[in-house]
């Protein structure tokens, strides 16, 4: 589903040089939830927001689906229309209610009518459980339904992936839960997902496999158990000492 | 510490007292000298009754004059046969019954009201303003985008144009628009003038639109565009309605600024509100009174302008 090979994303910033994103490798297979671990700067954000080409990245293979990144035939637009991406700091839209941040996309993309965008709208803020909200302004809404919006506002364009860049790191530590929550039905419902975050207990509940970077390279791929209770590179087993 | 809440109206009605202590000093200064104040003579330049006169087309009499009212219907018979019929105002009958007319005799006069010069001015002003303020806003939305265009081309030239516009006085530009681009391409002087009112005031716009556009987070057009949207798509809905509401105060203050520079434009023989109450002035020799009346006029404009742009940033407020 998820096709990754040798990508590289340098940062050069007066003179400074950084490979955010240093010849990383991987695939991530369709219904499969992979959550991408490591210390801040480590390059997980950068790899993410390469994958839905956000950040131009320098060399390598990128492709979703079989429409590839890299090609300069791809339509950039039609590629993210497949790829819902949830931010750290939800970005919704603030001069719009949640329905209508739920219906831009709709309308202006996906060309829905009216009826058939709202009531989509409308059945994803159930399944968020903010129904109640839709026509509110996001300002009026806590971190935790903002993110639950967010989420519900990318499902509205019924991606085939959903990349989560620390969907929680900004959110009070009452409302992770109710991301979370969120997140777990997502991926029982067979979502293809890539989260990156730090709810460790999230990564050992739900995910299939855990990606570790550091200095920008995929340092350790293995499943949920493996990682935590026996990680391979030294790197990890100091990451996991400091967060556990 | 605890805050106490104090009653506000003691310093409003200092305010008052301030300007009225100001008022009646302006008063007594200007009594101080010979001024004579004629008001009386302003309403005048406003509007005014026109006179019409009413004459008679050929030799003859009158044959019949009804009154019915405030109007008189002269019937005149020519020489040859003909008859005329005149309405004119009763007060202002010359004849009576009976009466020769000759060829272009005066019968009398109809009155109508008609817009005085202050009136005309007014008018001039606020069409020049409304224009130029239309054209100006489609000029620095277009240039402000591409200041802010990846292509170099695009952004070289709103550069260009923005420095340059902002870096001559807008007489200068009014006298170079009439006296050098007028000339070349044949422009009628309304046109200079809307054109450089409008062009000075898209520069400024196109900046006021940059520093709004840069003012929204990155993480909106992020949001946008990870949702599929296009560069222009996420620039119409998502960026341009955030980066309106944020630069709508300077942009309510560039057309303010507008309406008032219109006044330049009066060097080129527009006769718009200041030059038209120059004009009042040569007739009416009340100087005083016109500039203050020319004063108010502007006031006149300018203050629902701010008002209506309050009340839309407020409405504009309620998503926050």
């Amino acid at each position: 589903m998820i096709e990754v090979r040798d990508l590289l994303k340098v940062f050069d910033t007066r003179g400074q040089v950084v490979r955010a994103v240093d010849n990383v490798t991987t695939q991530v297979s369709k219904g499969e939830v992979v959550v991408v671990l490591g210390p801040s700067g480590s390059g997980k954000s950068t790899f993410l927001r390469c994958l839905n080409g956000l950040e131009n990245f320098d060399a390598g293979h990128v492709s979703i689906n079989g429409l590839a990144l890299d090609d300069p035939k791809t339509d950039i637009n039609a590629y993210r229309r497949e790829v819902g991406m949830v931010f750290q700091h939800f970005n919704l839209f603030p001069h719009m209610t949640v329905l209508e941040n739920l219906c831009l996309a709709q309308k202006v993309v996906r060309k829905r009518g009216k009826a058939e965008r709202e009531a989509k709208a409308q059945a994803l803020l159930k399944k968020v459980g903010i129904s109640e909200k839709a026509n509110e302004y996001p300002s009026r809404l806590s971190g935790g339904q903002q993110q639950r919006v967010a989420i519900a506002r990318a499902l509205a364009m019924e991606p085939k992936v959903m990349l989560f860049d620390e969907p929680t790191s900004a959110l009070d530590p009452e409302m992770v839960g109710e991301v979370l929550d969120v997140m777990k039905t997502l991926a029982l419902e067979g979502m293809t997902m890539v989260c990156v975050t730090h709810e460790m207990g999230f990564a050992r509940e739900v995910a299939d496999r855990v990606l570790f970077f550091d200095h920008g390279k995929l340092l350790e791929d293995a499943a949920p158990s493996a990682f935590f209770s026996a990680p391979n590179d030294p790197r990890a087993q100091a990451f996991l000492r400091q967060v556990l | 510490m605890i805050k106490h809440k104090k009653a506000q109206w003691p310093w409003h009605a200092l305010t008052a007292l301030v300007l009225v202590g100001l008022a009646i000093s302006l008063y007594l200064s200007t009594s101080m000298m010979a001024y004579e104040w004629r008001w009386n003579r302003v309403p005048q330049y406003f509007a005014y009754q026109a006179e019409e006169t009413q004459r008679a087309i050929d030799y003859g009499s009158v044959q019949e004059i009804v009154v019915s009212g405030s109007t008189a219907t002269v019937t005149l018979s020519s020489e040859s046969g003909d008859a005329q019929t005149l309405e004119v105002d009763a007060d202002s009958l010359q004849l009576s019954r009976g009466d020769d007319v000759a060829e272009g005799d005066a019968i009398g006069v109809t009155r109508h009201w008609a817009a005085g010069p202050l009136a005309w001015g007014l008018w001039t002003t606020l069409w020049l303003s409304v224009v130029s303020g239309a054209a100006g806003l489609l000029i620095g939305l277009v240039a402000g985008l591409c200041r802010l265009s990846s292509n170099p081309t695009l952004r070289d030239l709103s550069t260009v144009y923005v420095e340059l516009v902002r870096g001559t006085p807008l007489l200068v530009q009014i006298f170079i628009f009439y006296f050098f681009i007028g000339t070349v391409l044949n422009l009628s002087r309304e046109f200079a003038g809307v054109a450089a009112l409008a062009l000075f005031t898209g520069a400024y716009v196109a900046e006021i639109v940059r520093a709004g556009v840069q003012s929204i987070a990155k993480g909106q057009n992020e949001a946008a565009r990870s949702l599929g949207l296009n560069a222009s798509q996420s620039m119409r809905h998502v960026i341009l309605p955030q980066a309106f509401k944020r630069v709508l105060p300077p942009l309510a203050g560039q057309f303010i600024s507008l309406v008032k520079d219109t006044s330049l434009v009066s060097v080129i023989a527009i006769t718009e509100l200041t030059k038209s109450g120059r004009e009042a002035i040569t007739t009416s020799f009340s100087t005083f009174e016109i500039w203050f009346c020319v004063a108010g006029l502007y006031l006149l404009i300018n203050l629902p302008l701010s008002h209506l742009a309050s009340r839309l940033e407020r409405r504009l407020a309620q998503s926050d």
